[in-house]
């Protein structure tokens, strides 16, 4: 019997559904994004993105349910991002994903939006464990280990800034326009690893540390400015993500030789860097790793990796009730 | 065949089943969070009285002003029962809800910790200008004569909505007011 999934996620600034079989075959997905609109404003406006989701959510799941050609009578269950996330964006798929299950006697089920992005990469492959998890995204680096569906390890995280916060706070400061992450990464393309930034962590633990670097960033711009000279932005963007992505493959490099395991999965929105994929599959070539990474849609903030992510927990039987309430953090462990 | 009437806009959580141009049923909660609580209140409600979903031929919600969160999750949920069944969705504003208790032009203040909503209200309840808010400090110079008010008559809500048309789920927004950071 095939398992037909309806998934919700409005977590931050794309509202997403999808129709997702088995975990694995996405029959329909809609997104819309309101990334234009929070361009002007230089970030996400939460009250912005709050409104703009209240807008589209019946536009989203008509334009889902035509494209499947399906109905909500023909799904087994709804699932829904609940954490974490913005705390008004969330509420407009969560409160949508309970009336929906009220309606129409369907059983709820709460995925956590960073578990998602790690399941986005069965939609490609099915996952096999153990496995290594590198999730890297606007709020979230950290490295963990899975033996099996939901059971996670964590190796390290971040103590301070996450790697895509970096990305985005250093593009201001460099006046790179909103979002920042991917127009660092089209600038360094152009530039060489010409300046001197302090490397993080450099030690053997799998911990993350990604302020000093940004504040290091920060200075050499104001004191550059002060000296009157120029600042060479392409190199600056070059040696920066040079920087913050040979730390994580320095961390990965450990966990594959400390625990044995040969498959690392990265997920989150930084998955989309070129160099972060080029440097992983070096490094994963070198340890005969198998290194997944899904495309780039499923990358990105979607519903159908939460379709996927609610499988195994629809084969367990773990429902939520309609008390369920949105969280704006959530630990994976 | 019943109607829903939902609001949220502030800290009242308030639902209800209309039959026959009459309030049937009414659940209201106060204090509690609207986003544990209100699905479940509805969940309560049509089965107090034996129905479902499909015996609903219209929906009645409050779309503000008030706590922008608390407005949302009320029409959320009411454009997707909308949606979903085919149901029309009639709106109203709680201040204009207000309003019907008076038969004379009347302005009605609605507050909340900051400040007061503010409405203009002809004789036949209809917004005269556009609704504001005035801030505590703003409110003690404003020499202005609001009813403040605070509970709605739903019997008088119904007989208003009677004839007014219905808006496709697609296009039910909420009124805000308030104006956020970005703005100013």
């Amino acid at each position: 019997m095939d398992t037909y999934i309806l998934a919700i996620e409005s977590s931050c600034d794309e509202t997403s559904m999808a129709v997702v079989k088995n975990g694995s075959e996405v029959i329909s997905l809609s997104i819309t994004t309101q990334m234009d609109t929070h361009a002007k404003y230089g970030g996400v406006v939460p009250e912005i993105a709050s409104r703009m989701h209240t807008e589209a959510i019946t536009f989203v799941l008509e334009d889902c349910l035509e494209k499947a050609n399906m109905k909500i009578e023909d799904m087994d269950a709804i699932a829904v991002t609940y954490a974490p996330g913005l705390t008004g964006s969330l509420m407009v798929g969560v409160e949508a994903a309970k009336i929906l299950s009220l309606m129409y006697h369907k059983p709820l089920i709460a995925v956590n939006h960073l578990i998602g992005h790690i399941y986005a990469n069965n939609l490609e492959e099915k996952l096999e464990f153990p496995l290594l998890a590198l999730i890297v995204s606007g709020g979230h680096t950290e490295l963990l280990v899975m033996e099996d569906d939901y059971q996670f390890k964590r190796l390290g995280e971040t103590m301070d800034d996450a790697i895509g916060e970096a990305f985005d706070k250093v593009a201001r400061v460099i006046g790179l326009p909103y979002p920042g992450g991917p127009n660092i990464e089209k600038l360094a393309k152009e530039g060489n690893s010409s300046y001197e930034l302090p490397h993080p962590v450099m030690d053997d633990t799998y911990h993350f540390s990604y302020s000093g670097l940004k504040s290091a960033v920060i200075n050499l711009v104001h004191n550059e400015t002060q000296r009157g000279n120029p600042i060479r932005k392409e190199d600056l963007a070059r040696t920066f993500q040079d920087v913050a992505i040979d730390e994580l493959v320095r961390k990965v490099e450990l966990a594959f030789k400390n625990t044995g395991i040969k498959r690392l999965v990265i997920a989150g929105g930084v998955s989309a860097n070129q160099y972060l994929k080029s440097e992983m599959k070096k490094l994963c070539d070198k340890y005969e790793a198998e290194l997944l990474i899904p495309r780039i849609l499923y990358c990105t903030d979607n519903a159908a990796m939460i379709g996927a992510a609610a499988y195994p927990k629809y084969l367990k039987g773990e429902f939520s009730d309609y008390s369920l309430n949105v969280s704006s953090s959530a630990d994976i462990v | 065949m019943y109607t829903l009437f939902i609001d949220t806009h502030y800290t009242l959580l308030h639902v209800a089943l209309f039959k026959d141009e009459k309030v049937d049923l009414e659940i209201k909660k106060e204090g509690v969070k609207h986003s544990e609580c209100f699905i479940l209140s509805i969940q309560e409600l049509l089965e107090q009285k034996g129905i479902t979903f499909d015996d609903l031929s219209g929906i009645i919600v409050v779309n503000g002003p008030g706590s922008f969160t608390g407005v949302r999750i009320g029409v959320v949920v009411a454009k997707m029962i909308g949606y979903c069944k085919n149901i029309p969705i009639k709106v109203i504003s709680y201040l204009q809800a207000l309003s019907l208790k008076y038969n004379l032009e009347c302005m009605i203040g609605i507050r909340d910790k900051n400040g007061v909503f503010i409405g203009n209200f002809d004789q036949n309840h209809e917004l005269v200008g556009d609704y504001y808010y005035l801030s505590n400090q703003e409110l003690e110079k404003a020499n202005e004569n609001i009813i403040f008010d605070e509970v709605i008559n739903l019997d008088k809500v119904y007989e208003y909505l009677k004839d007014k048309k219905s808006i496709p789920p697609h296009f039910v927004k909420p009124i805000y007011v308030k104006k956020i950071e970005v703005d100013k």
